[in-house]
């Protein structure tokens, strides 16, 4: 029974994560261009952001590629990230067994 | 290519990312000390972070050649309930904020209060009050989880243009443009996200309805209300 539910998850986990992949792979080479709402409207007045820092992966890509490639390896390694992070903090926050 | 989404550092006023991150600590703070996750939810959590996260990159056009994204909100509350739900939308949030400059560090707070806090806890009322109403199955069932992810999605986007409307002359448009710019703009978004949830919630009714029965919000759907009175 363990062993049957352990399969599941894992198989839900393989198919979570490449419809991720998919997301990715969609938002660099297709959906990729980014003009939010109020930004165009800051812009046209001339309002600019004020970072208090650089990210090191500054607008999803790598600094010395900067092109899709990097945009592509950024997203993959976010994803990945992303779930590692939020299965660890998912992990501290589960029910203690009485 | 400009790939930000969120509110950035320098477009809220002080008065109110301060205003805001005092209402998100609150949500923090219950949110982690109530959140108690099932064995079946923590994979669960941890795929659908990342799924949004994967989501978010996807940037719609919408008019006036501006774009919008997925918040995942409504999926993520209703699936995880709002509490794991707005844990999920804080570790995307910061980490697109600390790695990827989307977002910022001052508007962390009212990023998380519109997408981790109006965006979930908004579509995750409307369900359970809808759902008690139309007790829904079937086609009631998907009508009130879009009409939920929807109302979520536009209440987020009202909440960022007032928070930006209120943060004059820091932000240089005031309440009567950026809210309705934000609402009628992201009304379309709300749509997608309407459609992405109840695929979502399909499917894994489909695969995976012990997931969802675990879930603090679907497991009141009459389904699984109905399978427990036949098991007692």
């Amino acid at each position: 029974m363990a062993a049957t539910n352990k399969k599941t998850t894992q198989k839900t986990i393989v198919i979570g994560l490449t419809v991720a992949l998919i997301f990715v792979l969609i938002g660099v080479f297709v959906l990729s261009y980014s003009m939010e709402t109020l930004d165009k409207q800051a812009e046209q007045l001339g309002s600019e952001e004020k970072p208090l820092f650089n990210p090191p992966f500054a607008d999803y890509n790598i600094p010395e590629l900067d092109n899709v490639w990097g945009g592509l390896i950024v997203g993959i390694m976010g994803t990945l990230l992303l779930f590692v992070v939020s299965l660890t903090v998912a992990r501290l926050l589960r029910k203690k067994k009485s | 290519m400009n790939n930000k989404t969120h509110i950035p550092d320098g477009f809220l006023s002080p008065s109110v990312f301060i205003t805001a991150f005092v209402i998100t600590i609150i949500f923090w703070a219950i949110s982690f000390k109530k959140t108690k996750l099932t064995d079946k939810q923590v994979p669960i959590m941890g795929l659908l972070t990342a799924l949004f996260f994967a989501a978010m990159m996807m940037n719609y056009p919408i008019v006036g050649g501006t774009t919008a994204h997925l918040l995942g909100g409504a999926s993520l509350g209703l699936i995880l309930g709002p509490l794991a739900g707005c844990i999920s939308v804080t570790i995307i949030l910061v980490l697109q904020a600390l790695l990827f400059g989307d977002g910022g560090l001052t508007t962390l707070g009212a990023n998380v209060l519109n997408m981790g806090i109006i965006g979930i806890f908004v579509p995750c009322a409307l369900f359970l009050l809808m759902n008690k109403a139309v007790k829904g199955t079937g086609k009631k069932l998907y009508t009130v989880i879009f009409v939920s992810a929807f109302v979520g999605d536009v209440l987020a986007a009202i909440a960022a243009g007032t928070e930006l409307g209120l943060s004059q002359p820091t932000f240089q448009y005031g309440l009567s443009v950026a809210v309705p710019a934000m609402a009628i703009n992201h009304s379309i978004i709300g749509a997608a996200e309407g459609v992405v949830t109840m695929i979502l919630i399909g499917t894994l009714l489909k695969l995976r309805p012990d997931v969802l029965e675990q879930s603090p919000i679907l497991k009141r759907l009459s389904i699984f209300q109905n399978r427990k009175e036949v098991e007692e």
